[in-house]
């Protein structure tokens, strides 16, 4: 199943178009939240037509800053009330100091790092009662490193015990950024813990960098590499298309769908033949 | 084991650096990619505050609003986790300080007030309210549309440009800004003192319309004329139109 991400600027649209059909829909919890009125009448249409996939933006599970529990709480609550089927956070942080950024910063690659935000996962997934999915965020410099990227990653994985939300352009920005390769990369992550992929856009903006903007087309090299992940992963997971910034007509984001659906199918049958 | 000191000044570094733009270097940041960090959080910032406040902005010089914005973002720590609420923080840190742009623009607190209410009454969770929407204007109580804030200005910041405003156009105006039951849009009624007064008591529970008048007129020491109850009742018609009134009090079974 290939979703799409549910935003304000193409919710109407959505809603009423015959020939869009993603298989489901992500919101980030904190954008509905305690809304009503306009915006609530419309949320809840597009329950009653889509299942729920959500992905937090202001947890801060990499914050040094504790962790906010009243909010931690609504989330809760918003998850029940919508019979949202995954939650999933960024291995970033978006506050420190006591103020938030409304970004995502990266967290530096330390051990005690590792054990800080392991153990923050941990406390989420106990107070939430459910598993919830990190995902490895786009970086346009490392701060104080130690550790590698995948050490760092890898060893929180297996700290916090928690699910891998594997954004394959993320990856492809970061290789690019910090001149790794994106194959050998997602080779060495657990794949056995993938529960959720994004796909995006992206833009560069300079001879050596790549900002993660979610404002343009899925490039085919990041398709390649999809295709890649999709013939390591060998099992089947959700999808989604994330376009938040220069929306186009929905048909292209349906093509772009239609592709990742495709590209799944191929590897995911491969994967059936091999196994008979 | 904890966080270490270390770890922590270096993300108290980089997070300062978002905030403020004044860069302090941070071992194995690349300098010239890390002013991304710093143009992206900004940018959603400003963007924000725009959004809320496009009144505010036009009336602003542009150098005067790009203080503003970095001032603010420098010196207040934004405790919303939910980014649409940051720019209720921005009025609110104004007052707390008190800008000096509220000093030189006499209707910028009014102004910074109205386009944040219009967001949060836009925004805000939905206050069920039970009524019933058969009844007979003159004699059957009304219900008050909860999702509504009762105002008064010294500037008409609703009614002209605020940079056409000046001390001249200083007065009493009140006014009601509400969110439409069917629409979810927000709209506002220009009120004579008189109806914000009968509104205020409308808020406190039920009445009908010709208690609201009698009590008002009492409090305003006026004449209870036929001419005044043709205001009220029109008001009323109206305020039952535009959804300012959404129904009846439900008459309960004894």
């Amino acid at each position: 199943m290939v979703g799409i991400g549910f935003r304000k600027d193409f919710a109407a649209t959505l809603l009423q178009s015959p020939s869009f059909h993603p298989a489901f829909i992500e919101v980030a919890p904190e954008n509905w939240i305690g809304v009503g009125g306009y915006w609530k009448k419309m949320f809840r249409q597009a329950l009653e037509k889509y299942p729920l996939y959500t992905h937090g933006l202001s947890l801060s599970i990499g914050s040094p800053d504790e962790l906010d529990l009243v909010f931690l709480q609504q989330v809760k609550r918003f998850l029940q009330e919508t019979n949202a089927r995954v939650y999933s956070e960024h291995l970033s942080y978006s506050k420190c100091d006591n103020a938030h950024l409304y970004d995502l910063l990266p967290i530096p690659f330390t051990t005690d790092a590792v054990q800080h935000v392991s153990r923050r996962i941990r406390q989420v997934q106990d107070l939430l009662e459910r598993r919830i999915a990190i995902e490895i965020v786009s970086y346009y410099t490392p701060v104080a490193p130690e550790l590698t990227e995948i050490a760092f990653i890898n060893a929180i994985l297996q700290e916090a015990d928690c699910d891998l939300l594997l954004d394959v352009n993320n990856v492809y920005v970061n290789a690019f950024n910090h001149q790794y390769d994106a194959k050998a990369f997602i080779d060495q992550l657990p794949l056995e813990r993938v529960s959720y992929i994004h796909m995006a856009g992206h833009e560069q903006v300079s001879e050596d960098l790549i900002i993660d903007t979610h404002g343009e087309a899925i490039i085919d090299p990041v398709y390649d590499l999809f295709a890649y992940t999709m013939q390591q992963l060998g099992h089947d997971v959700p999808v989604l298309l994330e376009r938040d910034f220069n929306i186009p007509a929905l048909d292209e984001l349906q093509q772009e769908m239609d592709r990742l659906q495709a590209i799944k199918t191929v590897y995911l049958k491969k994967h059936q033949h091999a196994a008979v | 084991m904890p966080l270490s000191d270390l770890t922590r000044r270096h993300q108290s570094a980089l997070a300062s650096y978002c905030r403020t733009g004044q860069y302090n270097a941070i071992p194995g940041v690349h300098a010239g990619h890390v002013t991304h960090y710093r143009r992206l959080v900004y940018n959603v910032v400003d963007d924000m505050l725009q959004s809320a406040y496009p009144l505010t902005h036009h009336l602003l010089k542009a150098k005067e609003w790009k203080a503003l914005v970095q001032e603010f973002f420098s010196n207040h720590p934004c405790q919303s986790p939910q980014v649409w609420y940051m720019p209720g923080e921005l009025y609110q840190y104004m007052l707390q300080v008190q800008h000096p742009l509220l000093q030189q623009y006499d209707c910028l607190q009014e102004l910074l007030w109205l386009e944040w209410t219009e967001v949060e009454l836009f925004m805000m969770e939905d206050r069920p309210v039970e009524y019933t929407p058969d009844g007979d204007l003159l004699t059957d109580a009304l219900v008050l549309n909860p999702e509504h804030r009762l105002q008064r200005f010294r500037y008409p910041v609703h009614l002209k440009p605020a940079r056409q405003i000046t001390a001249n156009d200083q007065g009493d105006y009140f006014l009601v800004l509400y969110r439409k039951p069917d629409t979810g849009e927000v709209s506002f009624l220009n009120l004579s003192p008189v109806l914000a007064h009968m509104l205020e008591l409308l808020a406190e529970g039920p009445q009908p319309v010709s208690e609201l008048i009698r009590q008002s007129c009492a409090a305003w020491q006026l004449p209870l004329t036929p001419d005044i109850e043709a205001a009220g009742s029109a008001f009323f018609s109206q305020a039952l139109e535009s959804g300012l009134i959404p129904g009846f009090k439900i008459k309960k079974d004894t």
